[in-house]
């Protein structure tokens, strides 16, 4: 029997949760839904059951947090699930206040419910505006956002550019595994949203290691939009006396500050940096990664070479503010049309991040487990959520695993076939020692 | 030549067998009327002639589902409660008598006759009503810590006992010594007062049964259960209690010191996980169902082997003692309703 996908719609009060529940039971996408709330919202649909229902928050009494789940779901799924005409997907949503925690582990934890439910997704909604007033003082709103396969950033017009990148950073700085998606009025593709359980995995572990540690070797990348030609990279004298620098085409619509974009810095970087004296040249077809070599006195000027006119990206291992540095077009200033600082290290310094593990060669089964329920037994109450795809040596196919707090299920994927083989693995928590595990990793190692 | 030692238990004789279409949520056996009312998935209630098979009536009853049938002992009305805000009261005939509303928007998840027939106890979200025979309100306590779980009414109609996360309430409706509070730090699911009022029994959300002595002021904890328990059975002793939570059929005995470090007795037949168990009236037989469709019938005080047994198409849903006859109605999740011959 197919089971049947629960999405669970968390955010502070005023995110907009209301609102992308009325577009979900609107929308005509033929589906019957059930909708279970713990709010009052104004809601006015025909083809959904609305059930309201006090959240009820059950521990356990061996008084492990892990095992804490949501009564008063046991008990309305139950029930809603002795009817022929099934429901078609079940929507959960929360109180401003909830942890998704409990909701989420009554999926893993009663026995009826894990029979006949799958948890599809945790959709959280973050209030651009307002996510401030809440993101430094609340637990309840740094785990919704850890806890989230789907992070909306909502009413992105009463906010500037430069904010909402600066928000985008600090949530995926938190959770990397989730997609994020920009709404003025909650106005995402429902599909983005909905079923989202089939490719989260793939997009969470598909991150690469070096992105969820946003420990970036730069300080700022700027997007310019430039014609083919030549420019002058001119700075004047500054702290350091060199400073390393990476320029790069990029896709027509591509920002530099991107994390993607910020990815391939991070690799281009990674290469030993030729140094360039002063007057000499730059190319930004090469994709290179250089050394400005800055102790002379004065003024110092780069050519720069423009292959093709189109976007082209900067990152400097300073902030340019610190040398003055300008790109010059015949004389003429040409800013960035977007730029961030990027801080080494955590900007926040949030208790709350993301960790992902990469091996390539193939994992022996029976020492990964007793190191998954060793690591989850002793630090699960800080580990929100874990995923993975994994390749145990002598199997065929792909393993996948999930988690929330202690509470693992894994199960066997479709084939590798061509694809390469590795393991990736991601961990959202609060104090993850990256180094313990990135070792207790590599232990498992056949 | 026959074989004697390797035959399986023989096939329960099927009185009748009805499709009423939908997942029988709840049923039960009006005595004086000699009715079958069974409570389905998408609201209805139908009425089974007990001994022809035949469908009396149907009625929607419920907005959402039915969730529980409960007649009343004296014959002559039933009482059913759904996915909606009032209980109802009905003739055997399938008439409505009347609606016992409950107190704002929450489904009456729970509605339970007294043994006596004087009262029905009805629960929806935290709060529990007592009502008399004609529909009055004669107490209405204030509301419990979570949403009620369950109901159990003391064996002799004197008080009314309710589970909910944190415990067991009880309330006197007549003159009758019960504890106020039985504290627990867990989420009950379900409740069975042993027929000599002497024991309350809970099944927990925790996989454990937990139970509590109401003269010694003692209580235990069976755990260990692979899955959740819900079914709890008393034997018409007080002796046995059956629990649901495994494959096997679990039964704690209370004679002497009780159960308490002993070995419970497992009966072993079903390939599923147990959903329902039900003691006969008289003579010590047990009923026990599964999601393998099998109803086994069991004589748990002489042997651990089953001794009868029936198949139905789906997961077993509710089992039925006739009160008086030697009868068992059994019900499936795909609308399958047998009224099964016993021993």
């Amino acid at each position: 029997m197919k089971k049947i996908p629960v999405t669970v719609l968390t955010g502070f009060l005023g995110s907009g949760k209301t609102t992308l529940l009325n577009r979900i039971l609107t929308e005509n996408h033929g589906q019957r839904i059930a909708v279970i709330e713990n709010e009052f919202g104004e809601i006015g649909i025909d083809q959904a059951l609305v059930i309201n229902a006090d959240e009820e928050v059950f521990e356990m009494n061996n008084g492990c947090i892990c095992c804490t789940v949501r009564g008063d779901l046991i008990r309305i799924l139950g029930n809603l699930m002795k009817r022929r005409d099934k429901f078609d997907r079940i929507l959960v949503e929360t109180t401003g206040l909830a942890d998704p925690g409990p909701v989420a582990q009554t999926f893993f934890v009663d026995d009826d419910l894990k029979e006949l439910f799958t948890l599809d997704g945790i959709v959280t909604l973050v209030d651009a505006k307002h996510v401030h007033l809440h993101i430094d003082q609340s637990s309840e709103c740094k785990e919704q956002i850890a806890f989230a396969d789907v992070l909306i950033l909502n009413k992105t017009d009463l906010v500037s550019p430069a904010e909402l990148d600066a928000l985008e950073r600090r949530v995926t700085g938190m959770n990397a595994m989730a997609k994020v998606l920009r709404a003025e009025n909650a106005d995402v593709p429902l599909a983005q949203v909905l079923d989202v359980g089939g490719f989260d995995l793939e997009r969470a572990v598909s991150m690469k290691p070096t992105f969820l540690e946003p420990e970036y070797p730069f300080e700022w990348a700027g997007t310019f939009e430039l014609g083919e030609g030549r420019y002058e990279l001119v700075l004047d004298e500054g702290p350091d006396p060199s400073m390393d620098l990476a320029i790069t085409l990029l896709d027509q619509v591509e920002r530099a500050e991107s994390p993607a974009a910020c990815e391939r810095a991070v690799r281009v970087w990674s290469k030993e940096a030729p140094v360039v004296a002063p007057g000499g040249s730059i190319d930004a077809g090469a994709i290179a990664h250089l050394r400005l070599a800055l102790d002379a006195a004065g003024v110092k000027r780069f050519a720069v070479r423009v292959p093709r006119s189109g976007r082209v990206g900067i990152y400097t291992q300073h902030l340019p503010a610190e040398f003055q540095m300008r790109l010059l077009e015949r004389g003429e200033v040409r800013s960035p049309v977007s730029e961030r600082e990027v801080t080494p290290g955590h900007t926040h310094d949030d208790e709350v991040t993301s960790v992902g593990l990469h091996l390539d060669g193939a994992l022996d089964g029976k020492k990964l487990n007793e190191w998954v329920s060793r690591l989850l037994s002793e630090k699960g109450t800080d580990i929100f959520r874990m995923k993975g795809i994994l390749n145990i040596e002598g199997a065929s196919s792909r393993f996948v695993v999930q988690g929330v707090h202690m509470l693992v299920t894994g199960r066997e994927d479709r084939p590798w076939d061509a694809q390469p083989r590795a393991s990736d693995l991601v961990f959202i928590g609060r104090h993850l020692d990256r180094q313990a595990l990135e070792r207790g990793f590599e232990r498992c190692l056949a | 030549m026959t074989s004697t030692t390797k035959q399986g238990p023989s096939e329960l004789a099927v009185l009748w067998q009805s499709e009423v279409g939908d997942y029988v949520a709840a049923a039960a056996i009006v005595v004086d009327g000699e009715l079958a009312v069974l409570g389905l998935g998408d609201g209805a209630i139908v009425g089974i002639d007990l001994g022809t098979g035949r469908e009396r009536f149907r009625r929607q009853a419920h907005f959402g589902g039915v969730l529980c049938v409960s007649p009343s002992p004296t014959g002559g009305q039933f009482a059913t409660c759904g996915s909606d805000p009032a209980a109802k009261v009905w003739t055997s005939d399938g008439e409505l008598v009347r609606g016992l509303p409950g107190s704002g928007t929450a489904w009456v998840e729970h509605v339970a006759w007294s043994p006596t027939g004087r009262h029905l106890a009805t629960a929806a979200g935290r709060s529990v009503r007592v009502w008399d025979a004609e529909g009055r309100i004669v107490a209405e306590p204030e509301a419990v810590e979570s949403t009620v779980t369950a109901l159990a009414w003391r064996p002799d109609g004197t008080a009314i006992a309710a589970t909910c996360y944190g415990g067991v309430r009880f309330w006197s409706v007549e003159a009758s010594a019960v504890p106020l509070h039985l504290a627990w730090k867990g989420s009950l699911l379900s409740v069975a007062w042993s027929p000599d009022a002497k024991i309350i029994a809970c099944a927990s959300q925790d996989r454990s049964v937990h139970f509590w002595r109401l003269d010694a002021q003692a209580d235990s904890e069976m755990s260990g259960y692979p899955l959740k328990p819900k079914a709890l059975a008393w034997d018409s002793e007080s002796r046995l209690l059956a629990t649901s939570g495994d494959i096997a059929a679990t039964l704690w005995d209370f004679r002497g010191k009780g159960p308490e470090g002993s070995t419970p007795i497992q009966l072993h037949a079903h390939t599923g996980a147990i959903t329902c168990l039900a003691f006969s009236p008289r003579k010590g037989f047990l009923a026990s169902g599964a999601k393998d469709a099998a109803v086994v019938l069991w004589e748990p005080r002489r042997q651990p082997r089953p001794i009868r047994h029936a198949k139905l198409r789906g997961e077993i849903t509710t089992l039925s003692w006739h009160p008086r006859k030697r009868g068992l109605l059994a019900t499936d999740d795909r609308g399958t309703t047998c009224f099964l011959e016993t021993l």
